[in-house]
């Protein structure tokens, strides 16, 4: 097969796919966000509404389903195009604001600028992205489809220049690809940044048939979404880069590794899987070039520990996911003992950009040693969150305060949380070195997978270190003994210690047992459940010592360390909400008619305080507990 | 036949052939390195009682030495303050969680986790670590022996050989962390289960879980 | 735990059509058992057994699995299943919280099934909608922001819409299933193994 008719196959799909989205630009579109995150605020009802008001209407328009932009804080989101106007995004979405955007703006002509979030093209009427902090410091790489298109439509993928790479890779050598991923000096970015080239260059040596290329969804890290909305979002480019990756390394057969908990990417997975196989693009001798590759879809069972390598390979050979002695490693013996290449979902997707454009253009972006974009789904207390992409060496300050839009209610900011339960809290000194695998590392955190969790003044250091080790403490294998005995013992630990039973003595065996855990476990989960207890020692000690010294918990959190507390002089007889809000009848109206708490009943779920009233303000929580004793002393 | 090499153990000059596994060079030259979980037949390497720790010339940080292939002019140390530190850590965690009743015990005198703290001055009661609970209840239901779970170290060996020894496959392991146990298939005592009472697994338990009963 | 003869029924009929599409391949074990479960709702132990047999492998091999990954329950779930997120996101702010509520609503543990069958309880780590936290999956809705305050009313609907099911007089399997269930009175609460 000659490398003309390749270019001629992809010429004609991409002229049909073309034309396709081409029609659908004569008429207003609506395209909604439908993704998992999309679907929980309320998508489906949204969608309902603009079809129903659309169809009441008589108007010629479609609605259409998209991924995720990112913006997940102001979903439900839809995107709305028609012919004459900007794309313009809205959010916030409810069935009233559906109908009022299909009456004032598809049947009239105002685009209700009071609702929009953004423009998608530059015009006279309103802020685009470039126009905000985050647009400034954003730049997508992986993301840029995600959100824009029809992740069930293999042809809105393909207008974008999708499978041209594919194509390009076709009439290749392997080695050039390989010398090429090489040259573009991209890290995994599945935790560790193994430099890819090298690992497809290592597999594609080793000897044995067939080969496998595997795609690492498995993203076990409680803080971490984005594999799961590139899957949901534009499952196309995960495809492309695994093809391109088979093609360079000699692979006949691959896996999409996707945790069943994960329904809505296993369901768009498979229908881009399909719709790639009806254009010829999976399958054999694909785009006609004799090539033969296929693809099948693994669903993950739930454990954390299958993000392990060595452990999924188990798991997909129908064993338990206990992670195994390496070398050898997968590239050499991977799967049914055949080399293998392993990689996670953000790294393949970065292999098709890489190809089409060239390493150089990729190296114009991020560090030296990191080039590129990080990825994160940034989550916590912060006020824009979502998914993220900035290039590396942006500092964590700009992706918090500029892109993130910093701390709800004016609180202080404490700690962020990067890496998930291999990774650790870094806190306000650290927000200024620039992100990259190797500053994160030299702070005591990692990568890893690109969980970005931010806390403010009312999160406990102490609490969320025994958090993370709660979970790699349950996620544990079990297998060996440092992380099933030496994690378990760090546990309770740290849960004496949040308790107020702790001693100064304990913190030096938290410590030792740190470091043997790192030094002596079998695999990386083991090797790194440490962090997150290492990092916070080492920034917030004086948390910790608070605990122990003077049983309090400074950021108001551990239950055993605080007492919820009406204040007479704020209370008012007027209002009895909290009363009502308390599930287990422990506020109750004393004599004078105000409010007060019988501790023995209260669980400290923190129901009174949210429902009291901002202007009454009247409930407080007081740590150490003995400070009750003093406040109701004053009292009598 | 493969090719022979030299090495150095604790400054001792050995000859091994090339790739065998330190661990079985350095006990098949008196030399002892703690070790629970190693078979010496079995491929797939456990590796997960982690107490085979050396030192190599040219590595970074200590390494198992039941998974590392022995090469011609290899440096090993047996013992170090790295060594040593991990050693006892990993022994300390085992016994944190193991029923210590020496004195009444099957295996008094010869006993695994007993050499072990012998060979290397470890004490047999912890004191660092707060002892954990362990499971109670003991399998009594064969004839001839009986499944003590709160003196198992999950060194898989019993499991190992039931497969590929008695090739019965009665037990084998199950849950997942703190909570993985050698058991029977739902559970059932090991009378109720395929089990033939070979016997096997009990010369392969290093400690007393799996102990004969005294007649 | 007694099987129902529906459950029966299936083990008997179905499971080796399940294995035999995934060619008795030991190696297929995962797929295979996810396949029973979405057909049986758990795993009882027959049907492991069974599976053992057509895969031609001791049956303590499937046992492994089945107790280690946390998609396999070994008991029944509940009519009603309820998942409380407790990734990072949903655990600062405030998914123990959540997971106490419905603790004390449902009188049962995490992990647990009620003894009527009606409800079980499971914990979950990170249902990919962080931006929602706390969250909690009601019979597969993610519901966001979950206080005790939206517990009360998540278990006024269930309350709700059971009542408008007994109206309707079910029949078939799910009658069956209370009948055999009010037979057993006095089970207790199953902990769902391997937790
Ligand atoms: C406990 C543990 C969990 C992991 N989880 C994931 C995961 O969810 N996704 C992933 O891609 N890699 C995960 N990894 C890393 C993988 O083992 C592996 O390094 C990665 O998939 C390689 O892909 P990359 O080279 O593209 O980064 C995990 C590693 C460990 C030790
Ligand atoms: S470090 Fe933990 S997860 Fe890894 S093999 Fe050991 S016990 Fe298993
Ligand atoms: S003998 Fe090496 S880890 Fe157990």
């Amino acid at each position: 097969m000659n490398s003309a008719s390749i270019g001629d196959f992809y010429a004609e799909i991409k002229s049909k796919a073309d034309a396709k989205v081409d029609a659908l630009k004569e008429k207003p579109v609506v395209w909604i966000g439908t993704a998992t995150c999309g679907k929980a605020a309320g998508a489906m009802e949204v969608k309902e509404a603009f079809e129903e008001a659309i169809k009441n209407s008589g108007l010629d328009a479609e609605v259409k389903e998209v991924g995720c932009m990112g913006y997940c804080y102001a979903e439900p989101l839809v995107i709305i195009s028609k012919p004459g106007f900007p794309d313009i995004c809205y959010g916030y979405l409810d069935e009233g604001l559906a109908n009022r955007l299909v009456e004032d703006f598809l049947m009239n002509d105002d685009p209700c600028f009071e609702y929009a979030l953004v423009a998608l093209e530059t015009n006279d009427y309103f802020p685009t992205f470039s126009d905000f902090p985050r647009g400034v410091y954003e730049e997508k790489i992986i993301l840029e489809h995600c959100g824009f298109i029809d992740p069930g439509d293999i042809d809105h993928y393909i207008a974008r220049e999708g499978y041209a790479s594919l194509a390009k890779t076709l009439r290749m050598q392997p080695e050039e690809v390989i010398r090429e991923m090489k040259d573009s000096k991209l890290r995994g970015r599945g935790g560790a940044g193994f430099p890819t080239g090298v690992k497809w260059e290592t597999c594609s040596m080793a000897a044995g048939e067939p080969k496998y290329v595997i795609c690492n969804g498995d993203e076990g890290d409680p803080g971490a979404f984005m594999d799961r909305n590139i899957l949901e979002s534009n499952p196309h480019q995960v495809i492309e880069g695994m093809i391109i990756c088979a093609y360079a390394v000699g692979a006949s057969r691959g896996y999409l590794y996707i945790r069943a908990e994960y329904p809505q990417a296993i369901l768009r997975v498979k229908q881009a899987i399909q719709q790639a196989r009806e254009k010829g693009l999976l399958g054999d001798s694909i785009m006609g070039s004799g090539f033969n590759f296929d693809l099948e879809i693994f669903q993950g069972s739930g454990a954390f520990v299958c993000g392990e390598e060595t452990a999924l390979l188990s798991s997909m050979e129908g064993k338990m996911g206990i992670p195994q002695q390496r070398p050898p490693h997968p590239a050499v013996s991977g799967l049914r003992g055949k080399p293998t290449v392993l990689n996670n979902v953000k790294t393949l997707c970065y292999v098709p950009p890489i190809i089409r454009k060239g390493a150089d253009w990729f190296k114009s972006t991020g560090t030296p040693e990191s080039p590129g974009t990080a990825v994160f789904s940034l989550v916590g207390k912060v006020n824009c969150t979502g998914l993220v992409e900035v290039p590396m060496g942006t500092t964590l300050r700009n992706v918090i305060f500029d892109v993130g839009e910093g701390i709800p209610e004016e609180k202080g900011f404490r700690a962020v949380q990067i890496g998930g339960p291999s990774g650790g809290c870094l806190p306000e000194s650290a927000l200024d070195i620039p992100i990259d695998f190797d500053s994160l590392q030299e702070a005591g955190a990692i990568m890893g997978s690109g969980g970005l969790v931010v806390m403010d003044e009312d999160d406990c250091m102490v609490a969320v270190a025994r958090y993370f080790l709660e979970f790699t403490q349950h996620e544990s294998c079990g297998k060996c003994t440092f992380c099933r005995l030496g994690t378990r013992q760090m546990l309770d630990l740290l849960t004496k210690i949040t308790k107020g039973e702790g001693e100064l003595s304990h913190l030096e065996i938290l410590r030792e047992l740190a470091e043997d855990i790192k030094g002596g476990s079998l695999c990386n989960l083991g090797k790194t459940a440490p962090n997150p207890v290492l990092t916070t020692l080492r920034y917030f000690k004086d948390e910790y010592e608070a605990h122990i010294n003077k049983r309090t918990c400074p950021a108001k959190m551990c239950p055993d360390l605080i007492v919820y507390y009406i204040a007479p002089e704020k209370c008012s007889k007027l209002c009895n909400v909290c009363v009502g809000s308390c599930p287990t009848e422990a506020v109750y109206t004393r004599e004078d008619g105000l409010k007060a708490i019988d501790q023995e009943k209260c669980v400290k779920c923190n129901n009174c305080l949210k429902t009291c009233p901002p202007e009454y303000n009247a409930v407080v929580k007081l740590s150490p507990p003995e400070l009750l004793k003093e406040k109701e002393g004053n009292l009598s | 036949m493969s090719k022979m090499i030299t090495l150095t153990i604790d400054g001792r000059k050995i000859t091994a052939s090339e790739g065998e596994k330190l661990l079985w060079v350095a006990l098949e030259n008196g030399i002892y390195i703690p070790n629970l979980c190693a078979i010496k037949e079995n491929n797939r390497l456990s590796a997960s009682c982690r107490l085979c720790f050396v030192e190599v010339e040219g590595l970074a940080a200590p390494v198992t030495s039941c998974t590392l292939p022995v090469s011609e002019g290899m440096v090993v140390k047996t013992r170090s303050p790295r060594v040593d530190r991990l050693v006892q850590t990993a022994f300390e965690l085992l016994l944190s969680h193991h029923r210590l009743e020496c004195s009444s015990c099957s295996k008094n005198g010869s006993c695994e986790l007993q050499k072990i703290a012998k060979e290397r001055g470890l004490k047999l009661r912890v004191k660092r670590f707060k002892p954990l609970d362990y499971e109670t209840e003991v399998d009594d239901s064969p004839k001839t022996f009986v499944f003590d779970r709160s003196k198992c170290v999950l060194c898989g060996r019993c499991i190992w050989i039931c497969r590929n020894i008695a090739k019965v496959g009665a037990i084998g392991f199950s849950r997942r962390g703190l909570e993985r146990v050698v058991s029977t298939f739902g559970d059932v005592p090991l009378a109720e289960s395929p089990c033939t009472e070979c016997g096997l697994c009990v010369e392969a338990c290093p400690g007393a879980a799996l102990a004969r009963v005294q007649a | 735990m007694k099987l129902l003869e529906r459950e029966k029924e299936i083990i008997s009929n179905e499971l080796q059509d399940i294995v035999d599409e995934y060619q008795s391949k030991p190696e297929n074990l995962i797929p295979i058992l996810q396949k029973v479960q979405d057909k049986l709702g758990y795993l009882p132990l027959p049907a492991m057994e069974k599976i053992a047999q057509a895969l031609h492998i001791p049956a303590v091999d499937v046992f492994g699995p089945a107790t280690f990954y946390n998609q396999f329950r070994l008991n029944p779930p509940g009519e009603h299943q309820v998942k409380v997120c407790m990734g990072t996101a949903c655990y600062m702010a405030g998914g123990s919280i959540a997971m106490e509520s419905f603790e004390r609503r449902l009188n049962i543990k995490e992990g647990e099934t009620s003894p009527d069958r009606k409800y079980s309880l499971e914990r979950v780590a990170c249902v990919g909608c962080c931006t929602m936290a706390p969250v909690v999956v009601v019979d597969d809705e993610v519901e966001g922001s979950v206080t005790p305050t939206r517990v009360d009313g998540i278990m006024l609907s269930f309350e709700a819409s059971d009542g408008e099911k007994k109206q309707e007089q079910v029949e078939g399997p799910e009658k069956e299933q209370r009948e055999e269930l009010e037979k057993e009175e006095k089970s207790e609460p199953e902990k769902k193994e391997g937790e």
